[in-house]
């Protein structure tokens, strides 16, 4: 951590500090407010229906019996559902989804809304869609990779192509002194927050507000306000607190927009909070993937072609194929790469991004493959690694912006102990005889940037506000921001007003894609900056000022004053220049995007290596991970103690996958049968060890001003991989699926 | 006696009691309410907001709770907490119930799940169950009409069955003096906070380096925990030294007919048992397996 602090002092002070969560109070005291927690005057409860099979139709409900329930206000079917503006069948923009919002009586999976009642108690609307007691047209469900059926989508992920690569793979292959196929299983794993979707919706004429949780504040009103017809502006969304994202709140879906019909149709406003049941289909996933992974080597373990393809899951109705391949393209330096996708069509809720989508469920398997490989080579892990380190992107021949991996490998391995490794596997025993293996895998995300806005005001009390529309969902955006604000303002956090969390400000982009904190920060460093100069502005032209005739570019902003750069004695404060001035305040606007010119010349992302330490029980082929350590460069760390978490976070996510995480579909019903916590198995506090992040310092002048790369999801990636590698250290027995199971091992232990 | 508006809604009223002395309890009881104590199985078996029907509330009837010593050995209240159990001081033949009472779901279940719930429910995977059979635990049970007593052993017919008739409740579990010292070993797909794929409970006897009195009992094998008779006979009398090497598949999986659900298969989950059996039977020998 240390190492994160003396950064030139590029950013003023406090950017770096790891400042304390600065909504910990009230999130510890139950001050913080979240959307579930708002109840308007007159306010009624909106409860989903949902299927129970997962094709076919609904042929009948007992409406009548839920609307004779007392306390029930209406109960909306496809009979009755009054009309929406926009179809919920078509897409609406890059990241609209298509959604069940009661268009007709078809079912697409299990768990879609298919009747909505709304009472006047949670109790009477939860009863009153119980005894709707549907009747159905059941088909066969397809939940499995043999029923499913095969096609080629247009895109993967949000838009991005389907295949991608450079080089003659064949020709590779066949030049290669060992050859290797290898393929892998990744399961269906859902978001789950610890707060599930929740919505309170109030209409007042033809304005909207909606206190829901988004990681997009600007871009879903423009979403919301596209079903009913009114303009974004009409739109009030507040979301001061998100009880975690991941990835699946950022755009609307059937029971939301179900939820604002409502309220307008009965003039009152209306609450929808899913259950955790209902978490499960609706909301997007991450979906499986099928995943094979070519490789040719050379006499001296170098790659001579690395083919990645993934079949990844959709929906039968909308498309979102995991771009899993993605992970190979900027990884491993080898002449011939290809990324290639496919999909499968499914009778489950359409998957959407999930934590680090694409590279997660990639890196699961290409870094289990590249450890296969350097098995073959007879090489160690982190040596194979070294020797197919790629010094600039292989497909793009681009450099990177930076890219301080060796040191990530070399700060991590010393820290693990990773020297001491034995080469084959099996070779070591705890003292209570547990078969211990270590394992080890890279980490990369990318770095993109949104679009984004925001504003900075310094008030006549040399104090300031800064406003952008940020998602906090527990990551830290209302600290790290914040700090990032109040440096480019030259003011202490404290002096820093900070207001955040809802559509009536600059739009702060998207929560999402590690983005954040580089492109709302970035809007309010150059908003702060703006500010700033106007200030010097004012100083520097006003012949009573000490800055007089320093210009603009001639001073430096710290602590509440303006200094002269090339000489600190002269200096004002920001009240005494705004005082003389006769100004109230000083406003300064910014904006944060990605510089093309840098995205056209470098390669940019962030890097880290994953080492874990796993104990198998011999005779019960119990699996826990007893230690792990990653080591991560993504550029500048504006708070060390936000991005431990982050990187610590996405270790045990990383775990989870491993060991814990899946959906598992009834093969008749098309159900999931493990739709709660007791069956849907994440990790709990005693499965997770010792854990280390090291923070590797990382200058980057391109990837944007701030030099910010993003934390949030790279954790994950090369944490599978780990774990599952140090599981065939330990036992000799090689993953090819997550989660690994009991089953899986157990052969190679008797 | 009230309604309970909020648990319902203003549709039905159900009659929710929670009375001080056991002949309320047991006037109610008589009267078809359902009892309930820490609701840490009831609720997530109700798919609905509030439990429906008439309530019995044990939690506040006096004498259900805490540990005692009587003349006819221990006597847990069935109201006791999961917690207290923990941190009960009792002899080392209780250490597997105690162990088990540890591994109950976490410590906020711990805090109101209880001992009575916990056998009434009925799970194959309650893990009260094996330590307690370990330790030839008797319960009591009451009725307007009266009480009796049988073995735990008894008590439990089948999966969510109990010998518990109409309107009568579980009132106490009396553990006669037990000899030796017990532990308990849970197998799990996570650390904490899980559904037993097994567990085993055992208890040792130990009189001049030789085995006196073995008890084994293995759980969420078979539709109902058993205990291990032909491993407790071969167990009886051998030198400690010997005793864990004597474990073996043939008087441990006989007994069990396990089963194959979403959490393990029927062959993982003898193995398995075996396995955990000869770490306790190592254990509480001193030995290591
Ligand atoms: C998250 C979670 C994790 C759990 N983990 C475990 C675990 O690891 N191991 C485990 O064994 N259990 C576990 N449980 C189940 C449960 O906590 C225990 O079985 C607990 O002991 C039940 O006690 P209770 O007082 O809460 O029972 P309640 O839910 O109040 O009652 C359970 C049943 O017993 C009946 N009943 C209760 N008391 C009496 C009585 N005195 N006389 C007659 N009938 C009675 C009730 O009518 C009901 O049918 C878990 C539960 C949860 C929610």
């Amino acid at each position: 951590m240390p190492d994160t602090l003396p950064f030139p002092p590029r950013m003023g002070s406090n950017a770096g500090q790891p400042l304390s969560r600065r909504d910990g109070p009230l999130k510890v005291t139950g001050a913080a407010t979240f959307a579930a927690d708002n109840h308007p005057e007159g306010m009624l409860y909106a409860v989903p229906a949902t299927a129970a099979i997962a094709r076919g139709r609904v042929t009948g409900m007992n409406v009548a019996a839920a609307r004779a329930h007392p306390g029930v206000v209406e109960v909306y079917t496809p009979a009755n559902r009054p009309p929406l503006m926009h179809d919920p069948d078509e897409k609406l923009g890059l990241f609209g989804m298509r959604m069940e919002a009661l268009q007709n009586d078809s079912v697409r999976y299990a768990g879609q809304p298919i009747a909505f009642v709304v009472a006047e108690t949670l109790e009477a609307a939860t009863e009153g869609a119980a005894l709707l007691a549907p009747e159905y047209a059941a088909e066969p469900a397809r939940v499995t990779a043999e029923t499913g059926e095969r096609y080629t989508p247009e895109r993967v992920g949000f838009g991005g192509p389907l295949s991608v690569g450079a080089g003659d793979i064949e020709a590779g292959l066949a030049a290669a002194a060992h050859r290797l196929e290898t393929r892998f299983e990744t399961p269906d794993q859902y978001h789950n927050a610890m707060e599930p979707h929740a919505l309170v919706a109030q209409w007042d004429g033809d304005k909207l507000t909606l206190d829901t949780p988004n990681q997009a504040i600007v871009m879903a009103c423009g979403l919301f306000a596209a079903y009913f017809g009114i303009p974004a502006e009409n739109i009030h969304l507040r979301s001061p607190f998100l009880g975690g994202g991941f990835g699946s709140k950022a755009v609307p879906t059937g029971a939301q927009i179900l939820t604002i019909l409502a309220a307008r149709e009965l003039g009152r406003p209306v609450k929808l909070a899913l259950t955790r049941q209902q978490m499960f289909g609706p909301v997007g996933h991450r979906a499986r993937t099928w995943q094979t992974l070519r490789m040719g080597l050379d006499g001296a373990g170098k790659l001579t072609a690395l083919h990645h393809h993934s079949t990844g899951a959709t929906s039968s109705f909308d498309d979102f194929i995991e771009p899993a391949a993605a992970a190979s393209r900027t990884l491993y330096a080898s002449p011939a790469i290809l990324t290639t996708h496919d999909g499968i069509r499914l009778d489950t809720g359409t998957p959407g991004a999930m934590r680090a989508p694409g590279e997660a469920s990639g890196s699961a398997a290409l870094e289990v493959a590249i450890d296969e490989a350097a098995e073959v080579c007879g090489m160690n892990p982190l040596a194979f690694r070294l020797a197919n380190y790629a010094e600039v992107e292989p497909i793009t021949g681009k450099p990177y912006s930076s890219k301080a991996l060796r040191e990530c490998y070399e700060a991590g391995a010393k820290a693990f102990g990773w020297a001491s490794r034995p080469l084959a596997p099996r070779q070591m025993r705890d003292e209570a005889g547990m078969l211990t293996g270590w394992g080890m895998g890279t980490a990369v995300f990318h770095c993109p940037m949104f679009p984004a806005s925001a504003e900075a005001v310094i008030r006549a009390d040399g104090t300031a506000v800064i406003r952008t529309s940020g998602a906090d969902m527990g990551q830290g955006a209302w600290t790290a921001l914040a700090q990032i604000g109040a440096a480019a303002l030259g003011l202490d956090p404290d002096q820093v007003e900070f207001e955040s969390g809802h559509s009536h400000l600059p739009d702060a982009g998207v929560a999402g894609g590690s983005g954040h904190t580089a492109s709302a920060g970035q809007a309010l460093h150059n908003a702060g900056e703006d500010a700033v100069a106007r200030l010097a502005e004012l100083a520097s032209t006003d012949p009573a000022s000490p800055l007089y005739g320093t210009g603009n570019a001639g001073v430096l902003a710290r602590r509440g004053r303006l200094y002269a750069r090339d000489d600190e004695s002269r200096s004002e404060s920001y009240a005494e220049i705004l005082a003389r001035a006769g100004k109230p305040q000083v406003e300064g606007t910014g904006k944060g995007a990605r510089d093309p010119a840098s995205a056209e010349t470098y390669a940019l992302q962030a890097h880290g290596a994953v080492f874990a330490e796993v104990k198998v029980d011999p005779e019960l082929g119990q699996m826990r991970v007893s230690r792990m350590i990653g080591a991560f460069a993504a550029g500048r760390i504006i708070n060390p103690k936000l991005a431990r978490s982050q990187y610590l976070g996405g270790m045990i996510w990383g775990l989870s996958f491993a060991l814990h995480e899946e959906a598992i579909h009834d093969r008749r019903t098309g159900r999931i049968v493990n739709a709660d916590f007791a069956g849907y198995h994440v990790p709990v506090n005693a499965d997770v060890p010792e854990m280390e992040a090291i923070m590797i310092h990382e200058d980057d002048p391109h990837v944007n001003v701030l030099g910010v790369k993003g934390v949030g999801e790279i954790g994950i990636t090369g944490s599978v991989g780990a774990v599952a590698n140090a599981i065939w250290h330990a036992t000799g027995f090689r993953p090819h699926r997550f989660p690994v199971r009991i089953e899986d091992v157990l052969p190679s232990l008797s | 006696m009230y309604a309970n508006e909020y648990l319902t809604g203003e549709a039905e009223l159900a009659e929710y009691v929670r009375p001080r002395s056991l002949e309320e309890a047991l006037a109610i009881a008589g009267r078809g309410a359902k009892p309930l104590a820490g609701c840490t199985d009831l609720f997530p078996a109700t798919d609905r907001p509030a439990l429906g029907g008439a309530l019995l509330d044990l939690t506040g009837v006096e004498g259900l709770s805490g540990i005692t010593r009587t003349d006819r050995g221990w006597r847990i209240g069935a109201v006791t907490r999961w917690a207290e159990v923990a941190g009960a001081a009792l002899p080392p033949a209780f250490d597997g119930l105690r162990a088990a009472a540890r591994e109950v779901g976490a410590i906020q279940i711990q805090n109101a799940g209880t001992v009575g719930g916990n056998l009434c429910n009925a799970s194959p995977a309650a893990d009260g169950v094996p330590p307690l059979l370990t330790l030839d635990a008797r319960v009591e049970l009451a009725s307007a009409a009266g009480r009796r007593e049988m073995a735990l052993a008894e008590f439990v017919t089948g999966p969510r069955r109990t010998a518990l008739a109409e309107g009568e409740i579980l009132t106490a579990v009396i553990v006669p003096e037990p000899a030796g010292r017990g532990a308990f070993l849970k197998l799990g797909a996570r650390s904490s906070l899980v559904i037993s794929i097994v567990m085993a409970a055992g208890r040792i006897d130990v009189a001049g380096g030789r085995v006196a009195e073995a008890a084994f009992s293995v759980g969420a094998c078979s539709p109902v925990a058993v205990r291990l008779p032909a491993l407790e006979a071969a167990l009886a009398g051998l030198p400690v030294a010997e005793a864990a090497d004597r474990v073996e598949a043939g008087l441990v999986v006989p007994a069990l007919s396990a089963l194959s659900d979403l959490r393990a298969e029927a062959g993982y989950r003898a193995e398995a048992s075996v396995v955990l059996i000869r770490r306790l039977v190592a254990g509480l020998t001193g030995g290591a397996a």
